[in-house]
């Protein structure tokens, strides 16, 4: 087999997804009960026998850092394997913060060519899906191409999200790029770009070196539209399930997609890993379900104690819902405590939140969805309706209302 | 604690526990859901910042040594912290099979003798309870003692099953009756002992008994000072099929103080045969659960009731679990019905079957002192048909298939051997 180095884009916030990317990059964002959207690469990439990897990174690196560890949970520890962290450093003659995808990767071009790989494939770290990339690596080396991209058929909504191709030909597996158009306001050509991309290494060292003196280092702004002049540059189409976390609506949906009876994610054969050390998930004890506890359609793992109603909902570990509080339609992370009697509708509660008891959150199945940061602790009675988004870090003294009316921000 | 060796028994055979123990070691059983019931004495002394634990084992150690693994589950790997497994070796002389609880320590004297310890910590890897050990340790150097003995408080009523210490103002052990038939005092021996090692070392190399409870304890009486230690907590030796399963009863129970997360008990993950996380547990449409412990990767469709599901644990719709504790990977087929069983992993219970309901006064016929409660035992990998009836009080052995049951069905007491 080629040797693969891997690199993982995984430095990003994204602004729309505010408070829950405050203290983290967006890769670490809890996904699915359990686990971090960069568990999904990772997890692909093992899946794939892609055993080296760089993870760059510079917003936030700390929660990153403690998730991947080593690599041992994806077993990149070894003689020729390894998960390595890539932050920003300072050069010779400036401090230079990544500019821009592209510059992340240049900036990192000693470490691509001393580990002198056959071929280098970029990913980034937000998506949530399954892919093995043994079978885009032997299309791009059966088609002998220059440059690979991953494509999926463009969505309906959104389409202006997403970089647009067209691919030649009616071959299931993929074709040549024949047009390629950055994040057009419009819906425009068949294929959506699922920013992977598998790189013959001296194209990427001359794509880079070129970029490196313009104003802007974007991959699918500056470098793909340039190479598709000059260089063979095919792509592949993945059909499975792709799910997006760039805005708070998306995250949420693609959470929803793990539920009910035929569920699109489907985690136990997708063979996902993730750092059981991280919080010390291995060491919760199973869920408790109390007496009076209902339950519907829902996720949860270890550590949770529900005595509640939990209906359509995902729960990760150490999650507590007391007594006659209801939780419906809404994702909490770690250790979050929803108190007796509280009411939480189509709401996002970061780690180690606290809602108090007879407090309402949210509408019932309409609205926009409310946000509580990390560690705030919402005092009883509070009536809070959709789309609030409220703040990390604060406490009873920060809660100036017993109303918020929706969409307010609570700082 | 770095100057105290612990030492772990895990040589039990725990016949008792019937169909559980065919293929395991006692300390190697499954409990409450994702621990083994060695994870207890495990973790309690990891938690207490014991470094060096060797663990004696002879009987079926082959799952116990793949969940003990290089310890690091534990925190129990490293330059300054270790587990060893050590399992009988041929002596110069003979084959030497351990002959009790001493003398399987008395075989392994040159690892207690290699490091400089002060005290050797005698522990069982056969209880489920939360101990910090430390405090033990602090009495037995306070009172400079060459034998603690670790007591509990027992019911009066159930003194004849163990080890009973008489007592005096000061804690110093008097008298001892092993399983007396009219005890005076109620403090049971748990089976812990800290031993002065160089006192330890002289008095195996001195006799050739066997047994610490019968022998080594009676006879440092009269020879040495012995105290005795009381805990007070949650403890219960999971030694019988009615204590396995009220244990994990317990685990339900808020009044009974045993909840595992609070006092890290910790597991090995990793010996599971995948080499993936279990994914998150999955609660379909309106199942109805209560009171009950979910691991990981169970898919419930159906009812659990007062129930402990280990991971990856299916109940499809329509089916009832009731007062039983199913362990990994078993599937409970539609619209079948389980109630007070205890079902080892890698079981399926076919649809519509129902299994433990019956009349619990008839005992199991075979092995009449292990199941006679009104539970139903279901072994490994074995498979109860569609439509199957089984009583209560019965037997289902591992690996038992379809063609194993005469006309479907199993009367209360019967056993099925494979």
């Amino acid at each position: 087999m080629a040797k693969i180095l891997a690199l993982i884009l995984a430095g990003g916030r994204v602004d729309e997804l505010d408070v829950l990317t405050y203290f983290r990059p967006k890769s670490v964002l809890p996904f699915g009960a359990l686990y971090r959207i960069i568990d999904f690469p990772m997890s692909n990439l093992m899946n794939s026998g892609v055993e080296k990897v760089g993870i760059l990174s510079q917003y936030r690196p700390l929660r990153l850092i403690g998730h991947i560890a080593n690599g041992q949970p994806w077993d990149m520890v070894g003689r020729d394997r390894f998960a390595t962290i890539l932050p920003p450093f300072k050069g010779r003659e400036a401090s230079d913060w990544y500019k821009g995808t592209a510059d992340a990767v240049y900036q990192n071009i000693d470490f691509i060519k001393m580990n002198q790989p056959d071929l280098i494939l970029i990913l980034s770290g937000d998506h949530i899906y399954k892919m093995d990339y043994r079978a885009l690596i032997d299309f791009h080396l059966e088609k002998k191409a220059d440059v690979t991209i991953g494509f999926t058929p463009l969505p309906k909504e959104g389409a202006n999200r997403f970089g647009q191709a067209t691919i030649a030909g009616e071959d299931r597996k993929g074709g040549r790029v024949t047009r390629y158009v950055e994040k057009p306001k419009r819906e425009l050509l068949d294929w959506a770009s699922l920013t992977i991309y598998l790189f013959k290494p001296r194209i990427l060292y001359e794509a880079l070196e070129a970029n490196a003196t313009k104003e802007s280092h974007e991959f699918g702004k500056d470098i793909i539209p340039v190479l598709l002049e000059k260089h063979k540059v095919f792509g592949f189409k993945h059909y499975g399930y792709w799910g997006y976390t760039r805005t708070l609506d998306e995250y949420w949906q693609t959470n929803m997609d793990l539920l009910e009876k035929s569920p699109r994610i489907d985690l136990a054969s997708w063979q996902v890993m993730t750092n059981m050390a991280d919080r010390n998930i291995r060491d919760c004890q199973p869920t408790i379900v109390g007496s009076a506890a209902m339950l519907e359609d829902s996720l949860f793992y270890s550590g949770c104690t529900i005595k509640g109603t939990v209906i359509r909902s995902v729960l990760f570990p150490g999650v507590i819902v007391e007594e006659g509080a209801v939780v419906k339609d809404s994702i909490l992370f770690f250790d979050t405590v929803i108190k007796k009697e509280a009411q939480v509708i189509r709401t996002i509660t970061d780690i180690e939140a606290v809602v108090g008891s007879r407090v309402k959150i949210g509408e019932d199945s309409s609205g926009a969805l409310s946000v509580v940061g990390t560690r705030t602790s919402i005092p009883e009675g509070t009536i809070i309706h959709h789309g609030v988004t409220v703040h990390p870090y604060l406490n009873g003294g920060c809660f100036s209302k017993s109303d918020y009316a929706p969409g307010e921000v609570v700082k | 604690m770095r100057d105290v060796v612990a030492v772990l028994m895990a040589g039990g055979v725990g016949s008792r526990l019937n169909i559980l123990v065919r293929h395991r070691a006692k300390p190697a059983v499954p409990f409450g859901g994702m621990y083994r019931i060695i994870d207890f004495t495990l973790s309690n002394a990891a938690n207490c910042g014991l470094s060096r634990v060797a663990i004696l084992t002879q009987y079926k150690p082959l799952s116990l040594m793949d969940h003990i693994g290089d310890g690091s589950a534990w925190d129990l790997s490293g330059r300054t912290r270790s587990v060893k497994i050590l399992p009988p070796k041929t002596g110069e002389k003979d084959w030497d099979w351990y002959k009790g609880t001493a003398d399987a320590v008395r075989q392994n004297l040159d690892f207690i003798t290699r490091g400089d310890y002060k005290e050797v910590l005698i522990l069982s890897g056969d209880h489920i309870y939360c101990m910090d050990y430390a405090p033990l340790v602090r009495f037995h150097r306070d009172r400079k003692a060459h034998v603690t003995v670790g007591m509990l408080p027992v019911p009066w009523e159930e003194t004849q099953h163990f080890g009973v210490g008489i007592v005096d103002h000061r804690d110093r052990v008097i008298d001892w009756q092993e399983k007396p038939r009219a005890a005076r005092s109620n403090l049971a021996s748990m089976g812990i002992y800290v031993f002065d090692r160089k006192y330890l070392v002289r008095t195996l190399h001195e006799t050739k008994e066997e047994d610490f409870g019968q022998h080594i304890i009676p006879k440092a009486l009269s020879e040495a000072k012995v105290y005795g230690y009381s805990f007070h907590g949650y403890w219960r030796d999971a030694g019988t099929i009615q204590a396995y399963w009220d244990a994990n009863m317990d685990l339900l129970d808020p009044e009974s103080v045993l909840t595992p997360g609070l006092c890290t008990v910790r597991t090995n993950h990793a010996t599971e045969r995948m080499y993936y996380d279990r994914p998150p547990t999955r609660v379909v449409d309106r199942a109805e659960v209560t009171n009950s412990l979910l691991s990981p990767d169970c898919t419930v469709l159906g009812r659990v009731q007062n129930s402990v599901l280990s991971p990856g644990v299916k109940v499809e719709k329509g089916a009832l679990v009731k007062d039983s504790v199913v362990m990994h990977d078993s599937v409970i087929r539609s619209g079948a019905r389980v109630e007070r069983c205890i079902i080892d992993k890698e079981v399926i219970i076919g649809r519509k079957a129902a299994v433990g309901i019956g009349n619990p006064s008839v005992p199991n016929a075979t092995y009449p002192t292990h199941v006679y409660s009104g539970l139903t035992l279901v072994g490994k990998r074995a498979l109860v048909p569609d439509n199957a009836l089984v009583g209560t009080n019965c037997i289902i052995s591992s690996g038992v298939q379809e063609e194993d049951f005469r006309n479907g069905s199993l009367q209360d007491g019967q056993t099925i051997e494979k």
